[in-house]
Parts: C-alpha cells; sequence; structure tokens
C-alpha cells in the first residue's frame, strides 16, 4: 500500500507535468487568455505534487530505514548500535525532519511569491492584451482543453480517493492541484466556447476571474505561514504541510466542505471543534437550510415594488399580461420564472444634449462666450448667404474661394422628453433611447443644412426651436417610441471658437464707425459754430470801423472849422504851435539822436539797428573755405 | 417526519423549476425564437409570446431574436458629391428581423452583430452611390426648398432594402435618416478661412464706411464754416466800404482852407508814424533843436 503512494504520486507527477506542457502549447496557439491564467495553475500543480512525491519518497526512505533497524536490533540483541548519536543512526530520519523544519516552509514562502507575482503580472498582462481566440483556432483549443479536464478529473479523483488511506495524505496536496487543475480547464474550455459563441469577452472574464483566485490563494498561504507560527505543538500529532493548500481542496472537492473546515479547526485550534454540538447541528440541518433559503428567495420573487415615477411591465411566460403596467406601490405576482417584471422611467424627465457633450469644469463656468470652447462641441454645416460677393478675379489667388459655400456652426440643444406609452417604448424599438437620440440629431442636422448662417443665429432662432420640436416629436411618433417631448432649447448658437473671434471683431468695427461718424459730426459743430462766430465778429468791427468813420469825419470837420480862423489869425505861429505840440507829443517816448555840425571833423556813426541777442552774437560759424 | 416533508416540498419545487427549465423556454412580446432539433430548424419559427415546450439540449437548441426595430449608426465615412465636394456623412438604420427562419442560417446562428456588419457594408455602398450622384447643395442650402435631403435617404434606403429582398436575408430596412454631415478637416479649415475672410469684408466696409462717412462730415463742416465766414468778410468790407462813404460827406469841410487842412493831415501823419521804438536822428537845424546852436563849445584841450 506505502509503494502505491509513490507511485500514485509519481504518475500524478508525469501526468500534471505533461498536460502543464500541452496546455502551455495549445494556449500559444489559440491566444487564449484563460488558457494562460490556467497554464500557471497546472505549473503551480507540477511544483506541488513534484515537492510531495519528494516528501513522500523521505518517509519512505525513513520507514525502511526503521525497519531495517528493528531487523538488526532483533538479530544482533547488541544495544552499542543505539548509543551512538541520532543522526548517525537514523540518517533518513533526520533528512525528512530537516525538510520538513526548513524546506517546507521556505517552499510556502516560495509558494507564495509565485502565487502573488503570477496574479499581478498575469492582471497586468490581461488588461493590456489586445489579441482575441482566431475563430478557426477556438474549437480545436476548446476540444483539447475538455481532454485535459478530463484526464486530470480521472487522475485527481482517483488520487484524492486514495489520500484518504492512511500514511497517504501526502498524496492530497497534488491530488487537490490535479483536480481543482480539471476544474479549471474546464473553465477555461466553457470560456473558448464562449467566444465561439460570440460573447467574445468571456474568455477575457475568465481570465480575470483565475487572476482573483490566484490572489486568493497566495493570501491562503500567506495567512497560513503566519499561524504557523503561533500553532499549538501537540506530540506525536502529525503536522499538514503548509504547501497543501486548504482552499485548493475545497475547490477540488466542494463536497468535502465541511471536511475541510473541520479539519481546518480542529488543525489550527488543537482539539477536535467538529465534534462540538453546535458544528454537528449545522452539518446535519445545511442542505434543508439551503433550501429552506432558495425557497424564501423564490417567494420574494412574488412581490415586485415600483419606485415613484417609474411604471413596469408585468410579462407571464414572456406575453404582457392585459392592463398589465404597473404603477408605483407593491404588486403580486407569480414567482419567477413564470412571471417577469420591467422597470422603465416614466414619470421621469429625461433629458439628452444635441451637439455638444458637457464636462464638469465648463458647467461650472460662469460665462459663457464665443470664442472659448465650454464644452465638447460639434460642427453643423449650414446653409450660407453670402452677406458680400466676392470679384471673380481674385478666384485664382484667393484660396478662401475654393471652400465650398457652406458655413458650419456650433450648436447646443438639450432636448426633455417622458415616456407616456410604456407598452410602445419597450416593445417597438429595441433601443428606443439611442433611436430617439438619433431622430433629435438627424432633426437638427436636417435643419440647419436648410438655413441660412446669420438668420438662425438671430431672428429664426426662436422659430428654429418649436420647428425642431415638432419634428422631433412627428418623427417619434412615426417611430411609435411613446414618447412625448416637453422641450427643445437652442441654448446656445454660435460660429465655431476657430472664427468666433471674427464675428465679434465685426460687432466692434460697426461701433467704431459709429464712433468716427459722431466724432466727425462733433468736429463739424464746433466748426460750424466756431466760423458763425468769426463771421459775427467780423461784422461788428466792421460795424465799429463804420461808426469810427463816421464820427471821426465829423469830429475832424468841426475842429477844422473851429482852426481856421485861429490859422487865419497868426499863420505861421499856429502852424509853429501845433507843430511843436504834435512834435512832443509824438516823439515824447521816441529814442532822438541830435547831430550837431559844429565839429565837423569829428564823424559819429549811431548803430541804429535794433541790438541782437548777446548770446546769438557769440557764435563760433565756421570758415567757409575760400575758393 | 414534519422535517422530512417540509424537505420533500422544498424539493420538489425545486425539482419542478429546473425540469421547466430544461423542458420549456420563453419567448417574449419582443422576441422571436428558432427551435433546432439535431441542428435543423424546425417549421415555424415561434413568433407569439408564451411558454413552449422543448426537449432538453443537447436533443433541441432554442435561439431567441429580438424582432423589434433595432437600430446602429454607421461610420461617420468620407464620399465625393457629383460636384467634386469631399462630404463625411453618418447614417443611422433602423432594421428588424422579418423572417427569423431565414435569418437564422445566414448569419453563424443567427448572429446580430454578424448582420450588422453585413448591413454596414451594404450601407455604405449604397451610400456612397449615392452621395456621388447628387451634389453638395442637394445636402446644404440656405434655400430649404433646394434640399434633398429626404429624397436622398429614400433612396439609399431603398437601394439596400432591394439587396435584402434579393438575397432574402429575412432583414427588413424600416428606416434610414443622416445623424451627421461634415467636411474633411482640409475642406474644414479652409472654410473657416472663408468665414473669417467674409467676416474681414465685413470689418472693412464698417471701418472704412466709417472713415469716409466722418469725412463727408468734416469736409461739409469746413465748407459750410468757410462759406459763413467769407460771408462776414464780405459784409464787413461792405459795412467799412459805407462808413468810408458817410466819412467821405465832410471832406469839402476841410475845402475851406486846404493849406490848413493839408498840414494838420501831415502833423497827423507824423503822430501816427511815430511810435515807442522810433529812433530820430535830428540835426541842429531841425526846431526845437536849433535852440542849441547858440550854446558856446568848451575847447578840445579841455
Amino acid at each position: 500500500m506505502e509503494r502505491n503512494a509513490g507511485k500514485n504520486g509519481l504518475v500524478n507527477l508525469i501526468a500534471a507535468a505533461m498536460i502543464f506542457v500541452a496546455a502551455f502549447v495549445v494556449t500559444g496557439y489559440a491566444h487564449s487568455l484563460a488558457g494562460q491564467a490556467a497554464s500557471i495553475f497546472l505549473g503551480l500543480g507540477v511544483l506541488v505534487t513534484f515537492v510531495s512525491w519528494f516528501q513522500m519518497r523521505l518517509e519512505e526512505n525513513e520507514r525502511l530505514e526503521k525497519l531495517e533497524l528493528d531487523e538488526l536490533a532483533k538479530s544482533k540483541g547488541s544495544s552499542t548500535l543505539f548509543e551512538a548519536k541520532d543522526a548517525e543512526v537514523f540518517p533518513a530520519s533526520r533528512a525528512r525532519e530537516q525538510f520538513e523544519k526548513f524546506f517546507v516552509p521556505g517552499f510556502g514562502v516560495l509558494l507564495f511569491l509565485l502565487e502573488t507575482g503570477g496574479a499581478w503580472l498575469l492582471w497586468r498582462w490581461i488588461s493590456r492584451a489586445t489579441g482575441a481566440i482566431a475563430p478557426d483556432r477556438a474549437m480545436p483549443a476548446l476540444s483539447l482543453f475538455a481532454i485535459f479536464a478530463l484526464l486530470l478529473f480521472l487522475f485527481g479523483r482517483f488520487s484524492v480517493t486514495i489520500a484518504r488511506l492512511e500514511n497517504h495524505r501526502l498524496l492530497r496536496p497534488g491530488a487537490s492541484y490535479v483536480l481543482l487543475g480539471a476544474y479549471i480547464c474546464f473553465v477555461t474550455a466553457l470560456g473558448i466556447a464562449g467566444v465561439k459563441a460570440e460573447f467574445l469577452k468571456v474568455d477575457y472574464y475568465v481570465a480575470k476571474a483565475l487572476c482573483v483566485l490566484l490572489g486568493l490563494m497566495a493570501a491562503e498561504i500567506l495567512i497560513t505561514l503566519l499561524l504557523e507560527i503561533y500553532r499549538p505543538r501537540v506530540k506525536g500529532k502529525i503536522s499538514r504541510p503548509i504547501y497543501d493548500s486548504r482552499l485548493v481542496g475545497l475547490l477540488g472537492q466542494p463536497e468535502s466542505l465541511f471536511t475541510t473546515a473541520a479539519q481546518a479547526l480542529d488543525y489550527q485550534f488543537g482539539f477536535n471543534v467538529s465534534e462540538t454540538w453546535f458544528f454537528r447541528l449545522l452539518q446535519k440541518n445545511l442542505p434543508v437550510l439551503l433550501l429552506a433559503q432558495f425557497a424564501v428567495l423564490l417567494l420574494s420573487t412574488c412581490v415586485v415594488f415600483i419606485d415613484a415615477g417609474e411604471q413596469a411591465v408585468l410579462e407571464r411566460f414572456g406575453k404582457p399580461v392585459v392592463g398589465g403596467v404597473l404603477t408605483p406601490g407593491a404588486h403580486f405576482k407569480l414567482p419567477w420564472p413564470a412571471d417577469k417584471v420591467y422597470h422603465y422611467r416614466t414619470e421621469q424627465i429625461q433629458t439628452f444634449d444635441v451637439g455638444y457633450t458637457p464636462d464638469a469644469q465648463s458647467e461650472n463656468e460662469n460665462t459663457i462666450l464665443w470664442s472659448v470652447a465650454h464644452a465638447k462641441e460639434e460642427n453643423f454645416l449650414v446653409g450660407n448667404r453670402e452677406p458680400v460677393t466676392i470679384k471673380d478675379e481674385n478666384a485664382d489667388t484667393n484660396d478662401t474661394l475654393k471652400a465650398p459655400p457652406v458655413s458650419l456652426i456650433t450648436v447646443s440643444i438639450p432636448v426633455q422628453f417622458q415616456i407616456n406609452d410604456v407598452m410602445a417604448w419597450a416593445y417597438n424599438n429595441a433601443d428606443p433611447d439611442s433611436l430617439l437620440q438619433d431622430l433629435a440629431t438627424r432633426a437638427v442636422v436636417h435643419y440647419l443644412a436648410g438655413v441660412d448662417l446669420n438668420e438662425v443665429m438671430s431672428h429664426a432662432r426662436l422659430e428654429a426651436t418649436q420647428t425642431l420640436r415638432d419634428q422631433i416629436q412627428t418623427d417619434a411618433d412615426a417611430r411609435k417610441l411613446g414618447v412625448k417631448i416637453l422641450f427643445v432649447g437652442l441654448q446656445d448658437i454660435h460660429p465655431p471658437v476657430k472664427v468666433a473671434g471674427d464675428y465679434e471683431k465685426v460687432v466692434g468695427a460697426g461701433q467704431q464707425m459709429i464712433a468716427a461718424t459722431n466724432n466727425a459730426v462733433a468736429d463739424a459743430i464746433r466748426t460750424n459754430a466756431l466760423a458763425g462766430a468769426l463771421a459775427f465778429t467780423t461784422t461788428n468791427i466792421a460795424y465799429a470801423t463804420r461808426q469810427r468813420l463816421e464820427v471821426q469825419a465829423l469830429a475832424r470837420a468841426a475842429l477844422f472849422i473851429n482852426q481856421i480862423p485861429a490859422f487865419e489869425a497868426a499863420p505861421s505861429v499856429y502852424r509853429q504851435r501845433a507843430y511843436f505840440q504834435t512834435f512832443a507829443a509824438a516823439t515824447a517816448n521816441a529814442r532822438k539822436y541830435i547831430l550837431l555840425v559844429t565839429n565837423t571833423q569829428d564823424v559819429v556813426i549811431f548803430d541804429l539797428e535794433d541790438k541782437i541777442r548777446e548770446d546769438l552774437l557769440n557764435l563760433n560759424v565756421p570758415n567757409s573755405q575760400s575758393p | 417526519m414534519k422535517r422530512n416533508i417540509l424537505t420533500v416540498v422544498i424539493g420538489a419545487v425545486l425539482i419542478i423549476i429546473f425540469a421547466l427549465l430544461l423542458f420549456v423556454f420563453q419567448v417574449r412580446q419582443s422576441e422571436v425564437a428558432v427551435v433546432t432539433t439535431f441542428g435543423k430548424p424546425t417549421a415555424h419559427p415561434y413568433d407569439q409570446p408564451g411558454a413552449y415546450f422543448k426537449w432538453p439540449w443537447p436533443i433541441q437548441k432554442v435561439y431567441k431574436f429580438d424582432q423589434r426595430v433595432q437600430n446602429f449608426e454607421d461610420k461617420y465615412s468620407e464620399n465625393l458629391t457629383a460636384d467634386n465636394n469631399n462630404l463625411l456623412t453618418s447614417v443611422y438604420v433602423g432594421w428588424k428581423i422579418s423572417d427569423a427562419k431565414s435569418f437564422f442560417p445566414k448569419f453563424a446562428g443567427g448572429s446580430v452583430p454578424a448582420a450588422q456588419r453585413m448591413l454596414e457594408s451594404m450601407l455604405r455602398s449604397a451610400k456612397s452611390a449615392v452621395i456621388g450622384s447628387n451634389v453638395l447643395s442637394s445636402f446644404v442650402n440656405a434655400d430649404p426648398k433646394q434640399l434633398k435631403f429626404d429624397e436622398i435617404e429614400q433612396e439609399i434606403q431603398r437601394s439596400v432594402q432591394s439587396q435584402l429582398q434579393t438575397n432574402n436575408y429575412g432583414i427588413e430596412l424600416e428606416f434610414l435618416g443622416f445623424k451627421k454631415i461634415g467636411l474633411p478637416e482640409s475642406v474644414t479649415q479652409a472654410v473657416f478661412q472663408r468665414m473669417t475672410s467674409e467676416r474681414q469684408i465685413l470689418i472693412s466696409l464698417a471701418q472704412f464706411e466709417g472713415a469716409a462717412e466722418a469725412q463727408k462730415i468734416k469736409s461739409a463742416a469746413d465748407r459750410q464754416a468757410s462759406e459763413v465766414v467769407n460771408n462776414a468778410v464780405a459784409d464787413a468790407t461792405r459795412i467799412r466800404g459805407e462808413g468810408e462813404a458817410e466819412a467821405a460827406k465832410v471832406l469839402p469841410v476841410f475845402q475851406q482852407n486846404p493849406e490848413l487842412a493839408n498840414f494838420l493831415l501831415r502833423i497827423d501823419a507824423l503822430q501816427q508814424s511815430l511810435n515807442q521804438r522810433t529812433t530820430l536822428i535830428f540835426d541842429e537845424r531841425t526846431p526845437p533843436f536849433d535852440l542849441f546852436t547858440g550854446i558856446p563849445v568848451s575847447s578840445p584841450s579841455h
């Protein structure tokens, strides 16, 4: 019997190693993500199977050594041999002890590192993987993994049964891994089958699930390593190898849940917890408890609660029940799977946006400008009645004229709707939400393609919202969507951000034009006013002059008449007197020079010019070159 | 015993449920089902809602399809219009499975994604052909009467529908509409340039029309001011002339003694011609400086 355990271990090792290599090759052939993850499990299984087989060999050697020593003791009857030290007398026993003391914990740590690293690397690799299973390779890969599953199941199941026998405990770790490998190969085959059935993500999700399982196994072995430090050592009690995973055993043999749990508790606490009354009661009634829980679960499907703002459609065996639109409140129905209920938000006002995708950052801004993008905006084609005629002679040189005669515009149109016929909404279209958005977008595209850019941005704006609302409602009714369009808002309509600045400049230029005209009018007013004043002054001066001339002439005439008698009385004296009076008055302030001619030799020269400023006389004038 | 009865009842219910799941399948109002027996489809698809019997797998298999209108949007693709303009378009399509029995074998067990891929390829072909036979102004035009949006959509739909019917795909095209129309990036940039140039023209119009208007106003004002001043100067001249005429009326008075009048005029002129900064040079004979001639002169040695 003991020899069979070693053989079984070796057979498990060989089978696990061969299937690991084969699975690795098949994975590379089919590019299966789940296959890759399964290969890691199978590789770990090979390691564990090998170590457990090696440990079995050590125990076998120890047993043989004891037998030989017993034989020798019986034949010689001498005690000399037994007086020697244990290490010299029992080398195989010593080797087994050293193995269990140092190698097994070390292997446990190694296993933990491999599982942790494997889970982490595999998760990252799966997340980045872009390849998919080739359709023509899916079926061979599926078949091969199914065969691997079958072979491993046969080997594993047999070994697990054998492992229950006395002194075959070391067969269990490898057998559990082989059995788990069988199930993982089966799940991998299911994943590949899913891909074959057009569920392309199934392989990916299976691979992710296996990653999680690998991580759990790593966590379990870490906990085992920590608990091993504090576990009470009972003399004569055979220790469980650290690499013998309870999680793997449970997954490989789910029916042994209670046995595994009991063993774990007994092992950890050092006494038979599994023999307590509570544990026994739980073990005895568990199927009933599970059944009862399932029954409660089933009964709970007989009541349905409809929230405020919702309506639900009740189907019995797939057929809508007559008058089966459920309103808010509690309702009874037949249990699943006879009756099923589908909820719809009928009262709630639902909204979607056409032409832009709001982003959180721009939503918080208080100012919305044409020239700053305030959402992820989309450009729509719009008709264009050109505001000016561009001359044809520039056509060859001006690139802009090669552009098609259309313009671009950005719009932000929120559409609000409500489901008013839940049956139509549920049964006429597979994806009514998406269809309504398509219809609304089409209405906007169609409308903008037939209007002028400047018109729709100004006076046609109000009309646009009404037209769009009517059009979307008409289209939705034609498609029997069962909705009421509540609101279509043209909350934002402007030229694209790239040209919005130029539109603003036009407005600025218009204002500049008005300013220039106003300034000119002001200048004109000033000029005319000053001219009027100047004319008035000139005329008045002329009037004054006229008046002066007139009165002066009269005065002079009167004076003259009075002077005549005096003149006639003493002509020379009068003349002389008048001359001197005038001379004195006229020359009173004049500079006077008198030339006396008594000294005819002296010539006095008077510089009669006005004195020029001194600083100007001191200027150094460069000499002109003489010819 | 009591507990055993409960267990049996619950177990029986569970068995019934599992049996129902194995032997019965449901068809929803929105579904149509095709049942295959050892891979061979049965005579008629199940298109009415309700529960139906079937043999468990692997004897019979049930394939369910959504018989509601399904919609998808094709790729935003570039085509050339009849007047050589590149136009990007994307259409949405509503289709439904009209004949599940025909549909089922043609698309690998009734794969809807496969059917949509096939429809998309047909759609792209039909779309290219129809867009290529229409000018850009049929898609975008400020005059809505010249738009042929609806006609173009119907033409594409008819083209795809005829292909579907010819090959009996079991699919019916319910509706089709343009979801997006646009221009390639390079053309979009050209449109932006043109829009900018149009704005530039309007800016120049505003700026230079303003300057011209200002200039006109100023020159009109200058002219008006000049007229006013010139008229005033003319009036002033006339007024002064009147004054002169009035003054001239007293001239005969002076004719009574012309010698005295001339003398007075001369000394008036002399008085007016001398001002503060005048420098006068007289010799000793000029009265009253002739008084200096009688003053004795000292010898040069002194």
